[in-house]
């Protein structure tokens, strides 16, 4: 437990010590600013009720860009620069690196999310917001950001170096955020058609979202996003250990 | 300590370990000698529990290196070939991590990190990020993670590479330091640091253990039995007067300048020097100096890891002994 405290505490201090986290933090909040102000524009404008939770709708995609930038270092920066060595033979197990460095993203997130939130205050000063509903909504978004990053450090843990697990992560998590472009193209005129079309949308992480952003809590997004995040911190705990058996 | 049997480790293609069986007794500093890629990294990997051996076994302190890998982690101080660190951390801060990752309790943790530091004379650089160190306040933070957690058995891998002479005796003084209460394996490819640190030497090459033994078998095979004559000027018949000593079998004769050098070969392998002392003292030669014929330990290495000549054979043979010693 102690191991993995360290273990987490070093890679939060790696996140803040590089310029990534700042990057990452303004260009967030710049592209946030910017969609809350035409937002609110447009729902004066047009005299329409404005929703934070498209907002937050709009932030969950963004993490597809974020996603590969948070985790690409996480394993294969340690396998670059030889450190991973000195990490596994101390006394601590794959699985412990492995879930240290995932909470580390997971804390990681929390400060990504924390600047929107003076957007909810400012929105709610100047008019109702639903507070179930963003609530939920921060969930989803909380949720499917973590599910991008259990699949970024897998792909860390199998790449050797960042530059590489950042693009195939980025491919992998850009094709997602597409299956809810791609899923209805699919012809479902014969059978294979039609199951294809079944697995791609039940793959799509951002229609499990609506759920959350409507305010509801569905067991089936639940169990959907939290068992991709085990299935990629399993595969990620293996990789890790393969060095063992290969 | 260290046990290690029958170990082979093969990689795809390539058979980096071939049947290594070998011994350190606690308390040993022992060197692990041989060109790159002989198989020297391979074996530490193992035996720090980085990576399994393909067949064999080897345990430290009683534990198997596989099975019981987290009990070998737990008494081992590791420094891996081009110590590797993490450039963002502050020295103190990285020690500190170090430890804990050793699961040192928190009370004992300031006290192991000060005298780490201190051991490894690194104090007036606590403060300083790992990144902007010179490379030999680096190796030397690594020898101090390697030991912070008061080990019983140290590996060090490359420990002195690249660094300057200074530096170098430096980390040396550190790990003679280390070597008075712990048992300590380190892997070189420079014979005169095995000879400067070391009771003990494995020379490895090719995945095979060529010669091991006690670093004084090791000087016994670096001399020929010739015993040399280094003479001013050049005496005439100094040669032939040689030649007719009793005892010796042949003399070669050697011009350097206006000087001669003579190696002496005795038959069976007796000590001549004495007749060819008195022989000189007799013939009233200028003798600038004389005694045994040595090989340098490069060529005694050369030699013994192209596994043929008679130091290699001769070395074998002790090292038979050696082992288990």
């Amino acid at each position: 437990m102690r191991s993995i405290a360290a273990l987490v505490r070093r890679e939060l201090g790696v996140y803040f010590v590089n310029p990534m986290a700042y990057i990452i933090l303004t260009a967030l909040m710049l592209i946030f600013g910017v969609m809350f102000y035409s937002e609110t524009n447009t729902a004066a404008q047009w005299s329409r009720p404005f929703t934070f939770s498209n907002l937050l709708g709009a932030i969950a995609q963004l993490m597809v860009f974020v996603a590969p930038l948070v985790t690409m270092r996480l394993v294969a920066e340690e396998k670059n620069r030889g450190t991973i060595e000195t990490l596994m033979t101390a006394p601590v197990t794959e699985f412990q690196v492995i879930l240290a460095k995932y909470l580390a993203t997971l804390i990681f997130l929390l400060y990504l999310l924390l600047p929107t939130v003076a957007h909810v205050i400012l929105a709610g000063k100047y008019g109702t917001v639903d507070v179930t509903e963003t609530l939920t909504g921060y969930l989803g978004v909380y949720l499917i950001t973590a599910s991008l990053f259990a699949i970024g450090l897998f792909v860390s843990t199998i790449c050797g170096s960042q530059i590489t697990a950042g693009v195939i992560t980025f491919v992998i998590t850009f094709m997602l955020l597409l299956t809810t472009v791609l899923a209805p193209m699919i012809s479902d005129a014969n059978w294979w058609g039609k199951q294809l079309r079944a697995v791609v949308e039940a793959l799509d992480p951002f229609r499990y979202l609506q759920d959350f952003l409507r305010g509801i809590i569905d067991t089936r997004p639940l169990v959907y996003f939290l068992s991709l995040i085990v299935f990629f911190l399993f595969l990620s705990v293996r990789a890790l250990e393969s060095r063992r058996w290969r | 300590m260290i046990e290690v049997r029958n170990l082979t480790k093969v990689y795809p293609g390539a058979v980096a370990l071939d049947d290594i069986s070998f011994s350190v007794a606690k308390g040993e500093i022992v060197g692990f000698l041989g060109p790159n890629g002989a198989g020297k990294s391979t074996t530490m990997r193992i035996l720090t529990g980085f990576i399994p051996p393909t067949t064999g076994s080897a345990t430290v302190a009683g534990f198997d290196v596989v099975r019981q890998s987290l009990e070998v982690r737990r008494r081992v101080g590791y420094l891996p070939e081009n110590n590797p660190l993490y450039p963002e951390m502050r020295v103190e801060e990285y020690l500190e991590f170090r430890a804990t990752l050793h699961q040192l309790p928190r009370s004992r943790r300031a006290a192991a990190v000060d005298s780490a530091l201190e051991r490894c004379s690194l104090g007036d650089v606590r403060e300083r990020i790992v990144g902007h160190l010179s490379k030999g306040y680096r190796q030397r933070l690594g020898l101090a993670e390697a030991i912070v957690h008061d080990p019983e058995l140290v590996i060090l891998d490359e420990p002195t590479i690249g660094l300057d002479p200074i530096q170098v005796r430096h980390v040396r003084e550190v790990i003679r330091e280390l070597g008075r209460e712990r048992t300590v394996i380190l892997s070189t490819h420079i014979l005169s640091e095995v000879e400067k640190m070391c009771s003990r030497v494995l020379i490895i090459n090719r995945g095979r253990l060529v010669a091991s033994g006690p670093l004084e078998d090791i000087h016994k095979f670096t001399t020929t039995g010739r015993t040399r004559l280094d003479l001013r000027g050049a005496p005439s018949g100094a040669r032939e007067a040689l030649g007719k000593l009793p005892g010796v079998a042949n003399v070669v004769e050697v011009s350097r300048g206006n000087d001669r050098t003579f190696f002496v070969e005795p038959r069976d392998g007796s000590d001549v020097r004495s007749e060819v002392f008195r022989r000189a003292v007799e013939a009233k030669w200028e003798v600038l100096e004389m005694g045994p014929e040595r090989v340098s330990l490069e060529d005694a290495f050369v030699e013994l890891t192209d596994r043929s000549g008679p130091v290699a054979d001769a070395l074998g043979a002790a090292g038979e002994k050696g082992v288990g010693a």
